[in-house]
């Protein structure tokens, strides 16, 4: 009976683990999809006055390193593509074993690293924060959420922990260009 | 306000510190409208989550407001809380090593005082070179 319940159990956990890599996969190859060049709307979340309508931001997707990870950018439009000059972080987007990674390389000077909850459809795939390397003094990305509308239309929600760990949330409202 | 940025802090950290010494220099005024966020990104060619980030720390530290459908304010009192807080640094981070060098060099009131009134006046806000200044709001 016992070495029954056993190999019930192994399999029941080779299942999960199965099932565990495949959502990661299944989500890193939804947003390898997004590669391109985006444009669209910044808002505020709660609204604020402080971003008023017609706020925009370009984004930059590709997929590097054969397939392996997705570069993100982030920038304001039609500033020139140099990142040692202009105000372009990036983010690094890869799957470690069964998990899905996230790691922004912010301007001030962290790294903070996110892991990608379990995503039924891939579709809309949330980071929580995981750990930070680099220092805090100026405060640090937090969590992001990507979510498909479809081939041409996606949207990003950014929360960035403020110094004193008030958050701070905006949305992109992104549309392919590109 | 100068375009070019340095490496030592985060740009929106830059942006906040310009506004601060704007306000400090009386460039900007209490009750003066700050730009939007998509003109400062727009002109200055910053990512507009920047900007946000630097205009949500000038409302975290009461020094702007923001005011229903009209936009981003400098609040009344904001020159008085940034010297208050620049005098405040001065006494306890700088004072300290400034009092140290007076000791060692057994420098007198009058000596210090016929230095201070010889001293070119410095440009940069007067609020760290001028600790004993008033408001002027």
């Amino acid at each position: 009976m016992k070495p029954r319940i056993a190999i019930t159990l192994l399999l029941v956990l080779m299942a999960a683990t199965a099932f565990a890599q495949s959502d990661a996969q299944k989500s890193f190859d939804n947003l390898k999809a997004l590669a391109g060049e985006w444009e669209g709307a910044v808002t505020a979340d709660p609204p604020t006055d402080m971003v008023p309508a017609g706020t925009r931001a370009h984004v930059t997707m590709r997929v590097t390193s054969r397939g392996n990870a997705l570069v993100h950018e982030m920038q304001a439009p039609g500033t020139p593509l140099d990142p040692t000059k202009y105000d372009h972080p990036v983010t690094m987007i890869y799957t470690d074993g069964d998990h899905l990674n996230l790691v922004h390389y912010c301007d001030a000077g962290n790294r903070p690293h996110m892991l990608a909850r379990k995503s039924a459809d891939g579709k809309t795939v949330e980071f929580d924060f995981a750990d930070l390397s680099g220092g805090n003094d100026y405060g640090h990305m937090y969590h992001a959420v990507f979510t498909t509308i479809d081939a041409n239309h996606h949207t990003e929600d950014w929360t960035y922990m403020m110094p004193g760990d008030k958050p701070m949330h905006a949305r992109m409202d992104l549309r392919r260009v590109n | 306000m100068d375009r070019e940025w340095n490496d030592n802090q985060p740009i929106y950290r830059q942006l906040r510190d310009r506004v601060v010494a704007m306000i400090l220099d009386g460039v900007l005024k209490e009750g003066d409208p700050l730009p939007s966020v998509r003109v400062v990104a727009a002109e200055y060619r910053v990512n507009p989550l920047t900007v946000l980030k630097g205009y949500q720390q000038l409302v975290d530290e009461q020094l702007v407001e923001s005011r229903r459908g009209r936009g981003m304010f400098i609040n009344e009192g904001a020159r008085s809380l940034l010297l208050q807080g620049e005098r405040q640094k001065f006494l306890t981070e700088e004072w300290p090593r400034v009092h140290a060098t007076i000791a060692r060099l057994g420098l007198k009131a009058e000596e210090l005082l016929d230095g201070g009134s010889k001293a070119k006046p410095a440009s940069s806000t007067p609020s760290t070179n001028n600790p004993g200044e008033e408001p002027k709001s």
